[in-house]
């Protein structure tokens, strides 16, 4: 449609809605066109008002512009990581270490600690005894001198349940709806050429990148069409040959996770945590195997042949968030079993090693950048001509990003201002990977199905990294007794207690009696979990029942048009045959009343 | 258009904005890059239309494969010339833009792929097509047995009735299940 016949219907509803307006006088219809209009513009306004404050768009086009929505999809996610560490940070701060900051403004230091350089790498030191970790806020109940009443237990415990209740809600959410629009509804052949042909990208706008996709799209065009020529049967020898190898690579993979969490288990018993300096080791070898350990998986490209380049995306992937979770999951493991039982302090503990962790894995994403991009540019553009220009490693870097989110969500309950140390580091980490990725990389040459990667990326934040930080702080909380002698949870058998003390206090009030109800008897209660787990149980087969039902319409209703379209009056007499295929209930209603449709109508 | 060239008046710009997915400050973005497109003499007169050339030097749609059928398919020109008035670049950009919804880029899709514009897409379209996006000369071109192959694939995979066209319905139905398609049908000033 082109403009002047818009502006002819724009003209048209117009003359109309005046016609109808000089009709009635009526005070309440003009009211509510003029508040819908408000509304409208409202809206409108709101919408320019978040386009202005978006954080860098103009970098982000720029970046797309040049190297395609792939390289963006990082951008993405890790300005998406930024808003999620950006609100903990203002709730953290708002609800617990303003109060804290308010009723106790100097922190009591001992006598002999003063403040040296060392703190910013290690934590410890003069940070130890800070509102940075756990053990610098009270549990008192602060509300002297006429203020009001504020329960820090209350305030921390609840703080931190809404942040994590809330993230879990925003990445559910977003996995799911990405799930829906990107793999469901999308085609799963493999790389069919209309995939190809549509997602060109009109947004580059660089010469020399078109020129570089076009022959790309071209490579992969042609490789398309070889491997539906192909025929796919190998001997019965060469197949057994690769499950051999497959079986082999991934054996090995994971042994070396497995090894390297062993080791980082006995590297972090045996070493004295007390002294400054030596607590840097643990940190700095974690870092090390997960820079190093990843780069032996790639090796492993060279011996696997996968049928398909994506299954080797796939399983690259995997190896890396195997290595990662152990890890992590090793470290949590001391942390709670050992630590819990030496240390007096040992929250704040806890959250220092957590904040060296974040510290040297920021050091080493920048040595990381050095070596993959600016290196790899050099060797490749000086030295060995063959190697050509890096491309952007766009998994490695997201899968790097996931574990210092990890990081972040479990230093939640130990350190509730770790996430300040977060922001800074993906702001700076933002513009050094714009920097790196605009010198050194070239666009890439597959057109990667950037959409598929994505949600393959939320989910795998969602499932290892975030439901792991929140069965680690659940465990804490519900189990692990806090330390007696600092924190607000001093002096209570578990962490989760604290709720119990205060529904005891509720219950004498005669007001808030449906508060503790709802807290005995369906927080606490087994029965109720197991019916609600039962009731979702029996909505999901009904829902896949549905499902399969619909596919098999689907293809059904593909044959019909292909009749009809073919001149054949074959349509009833077809269904009636093929409902008699049918074993799903549901589809077989569904054809029967069609069927009762075009003998009556 | 406005009264002075640098200027959009208030009226003109509610209206534009209701009538495309621009937001505000798209469109007074659009209206300065268009007023740099326009000649001296062009700015006095009332509906000013660039030529298709000076349209093709925007940074934007210079290394398109597909830059003159996007002007040919927005332009509202009687000479078919592909020339551009300040509401066809906006229809341009609306369409291109962010806010702009499946059906609507899909449509504008077809009408640009279909080079023919007979309303469907049969063999030459497509061989066109797959010619825009490899390369334009000989040695980079596909050769004609891949080319065949490539067409049949392609039309074994869209065509649902089987006629050996793709038309709207059946392309719509293919961009539907390619998730990349929204994100990269996206032209921003």
């Amino acid at each position: 449609m082109s403009f002047d016949d818009k502006k002819h219907i724009r003209g048209q509803v117009l003359a109309l809605k005046s016609f109808k307006k000089s009709r009635q006088l009526n005070c309440f219809s003009d009211c509510s066109t003029t508040v819908s209009l408000a509304f409208r513009r409202c809206g409108a306004n709101m919408t320019l008002a978040k386009q202005t404050l978006e954080l860098w768009r103009g970098t982000m086009k720029e970046v797309g512009g040049k190297f395609g929505t792939g390289v963006l999809s990082y951008f993405k996610f890790l300005k998406w990581l930024l808003m999620f560490n950006i609100f903990s940070f203002l709730v953290n701060f708002g609800f617990i270490t303003i109060p804290q900051l308010i009723y106790h403004p100097t922190p009591d230091i001992p006598a002999g600690v003063s403040f040296k350089g060392l703190e910013i790498l290690t934590g410890a030191g003069y940070f130890s005894h800070t509102v940075m970790y756990y053990g610098g806020y009270s549990n008192k109940t602060q509300g002297t001198g006429g203020r009001s009443e504020y329960n820090m237990q209350l305030a921390y415990f609840f703080t931190v349940a809404a942040y994590m209740v809330l993230c879990g809600a925003a990445l559910i959410y977003s996995m799911a709806s990405s799930f829906r629009k990107k793999y469901v509804l999308a085609d799963s052949g493999l790389g069919g050429a209309w995939q190809l042909l549509c997602s060109w990208d009109f947004s580059v706008t660089n010469e020399k990148a078109v020129r570089q996709r076009k022959n790309n799209l071209r490579i992969q065009l042609k490789e398309s069409l070889s491997e539906k020529v192909q025929v796919a049967l190998l001997p019965l020898t060469e197949r057994l040959k690769h499950y051999g190898v497959f079986l082999g690579t991934w054996l090995l993979s994971t042994g070396m996770a497995l090894g390297c969490g062993a080791s980082v288990y006995f590297l972090s018993s045996s070493g004295s945590l007390l002294e400054e300096a030596a607590t840097l080791l643990l940190p700095f070898v974690v870092s090390l195997i997960n820079l190093v350990v990843p780069l032996f998986y790639s090796l492993f490209k060279k011996i696997e042949h996968y049928s398909n380049p994506r299954m080797q995306v796939y399983a690259i992937i995997v190896r890396n968030v195997i290595l990662k979770m152990s890890i992590l999951g090793i470290l949590c493991y001391y942390w709670m079993k050992d630590v819990a039982n030496t240390f007096s302090c040992w929250e704040s503990i806890v959250g220092q090693a957590l904040y060296r962790l974040v510290i040297m894995d920021f050091l080493f994403i920048m040595l990381g950048s050095f070596f993959g991009e600016f290196l790899s540019n050099v060797i490749g553009t000086k030295c060995i001509q063959s190697l050509g220009v890096p491309e952007f490693d766009v998994a490695r870097n997201v899968l790097d990003l996931i574990y210092a989110q990890t990081l972040a969500w479990i230093g939640i309950y130990f350190s509730p201002l770790l996430p300040v140390i977060q922001i800074i580091k993906f702001f700076i980490l933002f513009y050094l990977k714009k920097v790196s990725l605009t010198q050194n990389c070239q666009p890439p040459r597959r057109a990667g199905r950037a959409a598929q990667m994505q949600t393959i990326f939320i989910a795998i934040l969602f499932f290892p990294s975030f439901v792991g930080a929140l069965s680690m702080v659940a465990y804490t909380v519900w189990t692990l007794p806090p330390s007696d002698k600092c924190g607000p949870f001093r002096g209570l058998n578990t962490t989760f207690s604290a709720i119990q003390i205060w529904m005891d206090d509720l219950n004498r009030v005669d007001a808030f009696q449906w508060t503790v109800w709802i807290y005995q008897h369906v927080i606490r209660s087994e029965i109720f979990y197991f019916l609600i787990s039962l009731i979702i149980l029996v909505f999901i087969y009904i829902f896949r029942q549905i499902t399969q039902g619909r596919q098999l319409l689907i293809t059904l209703l593909r044959q019909q048009i292909v009749n009809v379209s073919s001149g054949e009056l074959s349509g009833l007499t077809c269904l009636v045959h093929q409902s008699c295929c049918v074993r799903s209930g549901c589809v077989y209603v569904m054809m029967l009343l069609k069927c009762w449709n075009n003998i009556f109508s | 258009m406005g009264t002075t060239a640098s200027q959009l008046r208030k009226d003109l710009l509610s209206e534009y904005q209701e009538l495309t997915f621009l937001t505000k400050q798209e469109i007074i973005l659009a209206h300065k890059r268009f007023s740099e497109l326009l000649s001296k003499e062009d700015r006095n007169v009332p509906t000013p239309r660039v030529p298709m050339e000076k349209v093709l030097s925007l940074p934007e749609l210079k290394s398109n494969p597909f830059r003159k059928r996007i002007c040919h398919v927005f332009s509202t020109s009687d000479m078919k010339d592909g020339s551009l008035t300040f509401e066809d670049f906006l229809d341009l950009l609306s369409a291109f833009s962010d806010s702009a919804t499946l059906e609507i880029k899909s449509h504008y899709a077809f009408r640009i792929f279909d080079f023919d514009d007979d309303g469907t897409l049969d063999g030459g379209d497509l061989e066109k097509l797959v010619n825009c996006l490899t390369g334009e000369t000989d040695d980079t071109r596909l050769t004609t047995e891949e080319m065949r192959q490539l067409i049949s694939n392609i039309l074994e995979e869209s065509d649902i009735d089987k006629d050996g066209t793709v038309n709207l319905s059946e392309f719509q139905h293919v961009i539907s299940r390619s998730p990349d398609f929204v994100s990269s049908f996206k032209i921003v000033l």
